[in-house]
C-alpha cells in the first residue's frame, strides 16, 4: 500500500507537472503578449509620452515572465567602465554597449523621444517553465532577509510565545516573524514555513500576489483591541500572528511604538473570508444538503421501487435533469426572494445566514438528482445479487438485508465521489456564484482568461489539477476501507 | 420408511406468476410428503418447476408469484397462511435453510466470513457476539475449514469456490433447521469439489438429522444421496419413489428418457440419447399428460385426460396411462437396465460426476 501511494503520487507530480507546462506553453505563446494590456488604464495615460509607455510595457512583459528588459543605464553599468559616457546618445561607447548586447541575442531598441537605448530579450519556453517551477515552492528560513539597514539581525528559530500567551515556533530573520502558531479559526494550528509563490498578478489584481488574491480575507479590516509587544493597546485590525519583516529604513515611529523588533509589517484582519473559504463554505453547505437529501431519497426510491414514492423521485430527477441550471436557479431564487431572502449575497454580507440559505439550498439541490439516480440504480443492482436471496433465506428482515447487506455495498461507488465532491469545491460553483454575486472561487478562472491575467491562470490550473488528482487518490484510498478485495499494490497482484 | 415422521407435507400446491400480463401456471397441483431426516432429490429439467416448488416452503417466491391454492403444513401450521415477512423470518434459515448454486455470489463480497455467520445466530438464536462467534468457529471446523479461528475475519474473496459452499452450509445450518432445501448445491464446483461437498452434506445430515431436499439434474448425485426421489415434467410430479425404485424399476416414458439421456451412458461413437421436441407452454392449460408431445410411447387418451397417479407399491407412484390395466404392455429402454449399480459403481470408482 505504502508503495503504491508512492507510485501514485510521483505520477501526480509528473501529471501536474505535464498539465502546468502545457498551460504555460499556451498561455504564454498561443495568447498574444499585447491582449494583456487590453484593460489597462495606464496604457492610454501614457498615450502623449511614447517612452514612459514602452518602457511601462516591457517592465509589465518582464514581470510576467515574458522577456528580460534592461534600459541603457543598466546596459551600461553592466557592460561598459564609462557609465557618463556610455549614456550619451549615439557616443562610441553606447554604439559599443549596443553591439556587445546583440553579440549576446538581445533586440536593441531606441527610444522614440529620447533616442536612449533599450533591449530585450524573449525567455525560451524552457526557462519559463523552469523558472515557475522553481520559485513555486518558497521555505521560509532564517537567513531570508539581508537588510543593510540591520545588521546585526539574529538568524534563529526558537520556541516562544505568542501575544495570546500561546506556545509558537517563532524566527528572527525569517520572512515571517511566526512559523507555527495556533489561534480560533480553523484549523487552528497554522504554519509560514512553506509557502507556494505564483507570481504577482497582473493585469486584475495588480500588484499582489496570486496565492495571496485567493487565500486572503476579503471585505473590510476588522478593528479589534490589539496588545502589541511594546505593551501598547489600541484599536486596530492588524493580525499579529502575520507580520513580516519590514527593512529598517521603512520602520516609522509609529511602527517603532508598537513592535520591538523589525516584524512590522502585518496583514489586517478582514471582515469577510478568503475567494477560497467563501466557496468552500458554499460547496460544503451545498453537499450537506444533497447528500443529506440525495442519499436517503434514493435507498428510499429503491427500497420502494416501482411504488409510490419511485415515482415521485423519478418525477423529480426528470424535472431536475431537464430544467435547465440557470433556469433552476433564477426559478429558485424567484420563491427565495418572495419568501424574504436576498436576492445577493453582498445585500446582508458575509455575516448574516440568511446570505448563505438560498445560494445553498440551490446548489445542494442541483447535485441532488445524479446522486438520487446513482445510489437508486448501486442499491437496486446489488439488491439482485445472489447474496440478497441468500441473505432472504437466512431469515434476515428486509430491514437488515438493506442496511447490512445491499446499502453497504452500493456505497462503495459513493464513497469514492465524496473527497473529489468535497475538495473540488474550492474551485467554486460559476453559475451560482455569479448569480448571487458571491466573492469565491467560481468566476476566478473564466474572468483570469478574460482579463489576460496569465499568473492567475497558470496557478489556477496548477491548483486544480493538483486538488483532482489528489482528491481522485483519496478517494481510492477510502474505498480500501468499506471495500476489503481493494487492495492499493504496487504490482498489479494476482488478482 | 412409512413409520418415519412427515415433517413437511404440501398439498395441492398451484404456483402462478403474471409475466408480461399473462399468467404461467409453474406448479400444476403438486402434493409432497417430506419425511425426517430422510433426502429427497427433485430431478427434471430446466424449467420443470423444481426451484419454484421449494421455494414456496420458504415463501421466496419472486414479487410476481402467487400461490392460489394448496397447503403447505410443517410443525402443525399451514405455511401458507403466512402473509408478512415477519413470521417468514422464523421459518426462513430457522426452521427451514437453503443453500444456492453458486457459492461464488452467495456470499456478501465485502462482510466477513464470521460476521455472515454470525449474524444468523444472533438473529435467530439471540445469543451475544462472542457466543455466536464460538458457535460459528464450531461450525467452521465442522464444515471442514481448517485453522477456522484465524479465518474468521477473512472476506469471501480469500476463500475458493469448495470452501465458500462449505461456509454457505456452515451458514444454513447455523440454526439446526428441521428442512435443508440444496439447491443445485454442486453446480458451480468443479468435479472433485463437487464429491466432496455432497459427503459433507451427508455427514451432516447423520449429525444433526434434517431433511434434506435436492434440486438436481445430477443424477449422479441422486443416486449418491437421495432416499427418495421425485421427478417432476411441466410442474408437476410424473414418478416419485424410493431411489432403489426409481432406477430399477422407473415407470414413467419421461422418467425413462431422462435416464436414457444420461451421458454417462452413452456408448462411444453414438450420438447420445436426447428427448425431442420442447416442454409445453406454461401460459396455456395443459390438456391431457404434459409429456405426451414427446412421449414415443403415448396413447390417444394421453392427449385428451390427464393420468392420475397409479400406486406401484406403498412408496412408488407414477402419473402415466400406460399403468392403467387397460393399456397395452411396454418394456422401458434396455439403455437403462441395472442403472442403479452402474451409477453407484461409477461414482465409487471416481469421485463425483455430473449430468
Amino acid at each position: 500500500m505504502k508503495n503504491y501511494i508512492l507510485g501514485r503520487l510521483v505520477r501526480s507530480i509528473i501529471s501536474i507537472f505535464l498539465v502546468v507546462t502545457i498551460a504555460i506553453l499556451m498561455v504564454y505563446t498561443l495568447v498574444p503578449r499585447d491582449n494583456v494590456f487590453q484593460n489597462d488604464q495606464m496604457l492610454s495615460k501614457l498615450a502623449s509620452k511614447p517612452d514612459e509607455k514602452v518602457r511601462y510595457k516591457y517592465n509589465a512583459w518582464e514581470r510576467l515572465g515574458y522577456l528580460e528588459f534592461v534600459d541603457q543605464r543598466e546596459m551600461c553599468e553592466s557592460a561598459s567602465d564609462n557609465v557618463s559616457a556610455c549614456m550619451i546618445v549615439n557616443s562610441p561607447e553606447s554604439l559599443a554597449v549596443k553591439a556587445e548586447y546583440e553579440a549576446k541575442g538581445w533586440t536593441v531598441e531606441s527610444f522614440q523621444q529620447s533616442g536612449l537605448l533599450y533591449a530585450h530579450k524573449d525567455k525560451s519556453v524552457f526557462s519559463l517553465v523552469t523558472t515557475w517551477f522553481g520559485r513555486l515552492i518558497k521555505v521560509d528560513n532564517p537567513w531570508a532577509i539581508t537588510d543593510s539597514g540591520n545588521p546585526n539581525l539574529e538568524r534563529k528559530i526558537y520556541l516562544g510565545s505568542d501575544h495570546n500567551g500561546v506556545p509558537a515556533l517563532k524566527c528572527s530573520g525569517c520572512e515571517n516573524k511566526y512559523l507555527i502558531y495556533f489561534d480560533g479559526s480553523f484549523p487552528f494550528i497554522h504554519q509560514n514555513i512553506i509557502s507556494l509563490n505564483f507570481g504577482i498578478s497582473y493585469p486584475t489584481f495588480n500588484g499582489r500576489e496570486v496565492g495571496a488574491v485567493i487565500t486572503e480575507g476579503q471585505g473590510n479590516p476588522k478593528q479589534s483591541q490589539v496588545k502589541f509587544e511594546t505593551g501598547q493597546t489600541i484599536s486596530s485590525p492588524v493580525n499579529l500572528h502575520k507580520c513580516k519583516y519590514k527593512s529598517a529604513a521603512t520602520m516609522d515611529s509609529m511602527d517603532q511604538k508598537k513592535f520591538v523588533d523589525n516584524y512590522a509589517n502585518c496583514a489586517n484582519n478582514l471582515s469577510d473570508p478568503s475567494m477560497v473559504v467563501m466557496s468552500f463554505i458554499f460547496g460544503v453547505l451545498g453537499l450537506i444538503i444533497s447528500y443529506g437529501i440525495g442519499l436517503p431519497a434514493g435507498i428510499l426510491m429503491a427500497s420502494q421501487k416501482d411504488k409510490l414514492a419511485d415515482k415521485i423521485g423519478i418525477v423529480y430527477i426528470n424535472f431536475m435533469i431537464a430544467v435547465p441550471s440557470l433556469a433552476f436557479i433564477y426559478f429558485a431564487k424567484f420563491l427565495g426572494n418572495s419568501a424574504g431572502l436576498p436576492e445577493k449575497f453582498p445585500t446582508f454580507g458575509a455575516h448574516d445566514i440568511r446570505s448563505y440559505i438560498l445560494p445553498t439550498i440551490i446548489l445542494g439541490l442541483m447535485s441532488t438528482a445524479s446522486l438520487m439516480i446513482w445510489i437508486r440504480r448501486y442499491m437496486i443492482d446489488q439488491s439482485s445479487a445472489d447474496y440478497v436471496k441468500f441473505a432472504r433465506a437466512k431469515g434476515l428482515s428486509q430491514r437488515e438485508i438493506f442496511v447490512k447487506h445491499i446499502l453497504r455495498n452500493a456505497i462503495i461507488p459513493i464513497v469514492n465521489g465524496i473527497p473529489s465532491s468535497i475538495i473540488l469545491t474550492i474551485s467554486g460553483a460559476v453559475i451560482t456564484e455569479t448569480v448571487f454575486a458571491i466573492p469565491g472561487m467560481g468566476k476566478m478562472l473564466p474572468d483570469a482568461i478574460t482579463g489576460f491575467n496569465n499568473p492567475m491562470i497558470i496557478a489556477l490550473t496548477f491548483i486544480f489539477t493538483t486538488l483532482s488528482i489528489l482528491s481522485l487518490l483519496l478517494g481510492d484510498i477510502l474505498v480500501t476501507f468499506v471495500d476489503p478485495r481493494i487492495q492499493l499494490e504496487a504490482k498489479g497482484g494476482s488478482r | 420408511m412409512s413409520e418415519k415422521e412427515v415433517v413437511l407435507s404440501a398439498r395441492d400446491i398451484v404456483v402462478q406468476f403474471r409475466v408480461r400480463e399473462r399468467t404461467l401456471t409453474a406448479i400444476r397441483n403438486v402434493s409432497l410428503d417430506l419425511y425426517e431426516g430422510e433426502t429427497l432429490a427433485i430431478v427434471g429439467e430446466s424449467g420443470s418447476g423444481k426451484s419454484v416448488l421449494t421455494k414456496t416452503f420458504t415463501g421466496m417466491l419472486e414479487q410476481n408469484g402467487s400461490i392460489p391454492n394448496g397447503q403447505i403444513y410443517f410443525e402443525g401450521n399451514n405455511l401458507l397462511d403466512i402473509k408478512n415477512d415477519k413470521e417468514w423470518e422464523n421459518i426462513r434459515g430457522k426452521k427451514i435453510a437453503t443453500v444456492f448454486q453458486d457459492p461464488m455470489t452467495s456470499l456478501n463480497p465485502i462482510r466477513s466470513i464470521g460476521s455472515q455467520i454470525t449474524e444468523v445466530i444472533e438473529k435467530h438464536q439471540g445469543k451475544s457476539a462472542q457466543e455466536a462467534k464460538d458457535i460459528a468457529i464450531d461450525l467452521m471446523e465442522r464444515v471442514g475449514i481448517y485453522n477456522a479461528a484465524n479465518r474468521f475475519d477473512e472476506y469471501p474473496f480469500q476463500y475458493s469456490g469448495g470452501m465458500r459452499q462449505r461456509i454457505v452450509i456452515a451458514i444454513a445450518l447455523a440454526c439446526r433447521p428441521k428442512i435443508l432445501i440444496c439447491d443445485e448445491p454442486t453446480t458451480a464446483l468443479d468435479v472433485t469439489i463437487q464429491a466432496q461437498i455432497v459427503q459433507l452434506i451427508k455427514d451432516l445430515q447423520k449429525e444433526y438429522g434434517f431433511t434434506t431436499v435436492y434440486i438436481t439434474h445430477d443424477l449422479g448425485v441422486v443416486a449418491n444421496v437421495a432416499d427418495k426421489v421425485a421427478v417432476m415434467y411441466a410442474g408437476q410430479i410424473v414418478e416419485y419413489g424410493t431411489v432403489e425404485e426409481l432406477f430399477y424399476d422407473p415407470k414413467h416414458p419421461y422418467t425413462w428418457a431422462l435416464l436414457s439421456s444420461l451421458p454417462q451412458l452413452g456408448t462411444k461413437g453414438e450420438d447420445l440419447y436426447a428427448i425431442t421436441g420442447t416442454p409445453p407452454s406454461l401460459f396455456d392449460k395443459v390438456i391431457g399428460d404434459a409429456f405426451a408431445p414427446r412421449n414415443p410411447y403415448a396413447m390417444k387418451i394421453d392427449f385428451e385426460e390427464e393420468p392420475p397417479f397409479f400406486q406401484i407399491s406403498p412408496t412408488h407412484k407414477a402419473k402415466t396411462w400406460l399403468l392403467d390395466p387397460r393399456a397395452p404392455k411396454v418394456n422401458p429402454p434396455k439403455a437403462i437396465d441395472h442403472l442403479h449399480e452402474r451409477l453407484t459403481a461409477m461414482i465409487s470408482k471416481g469421485g463425483g460426476y455430473h449430468g
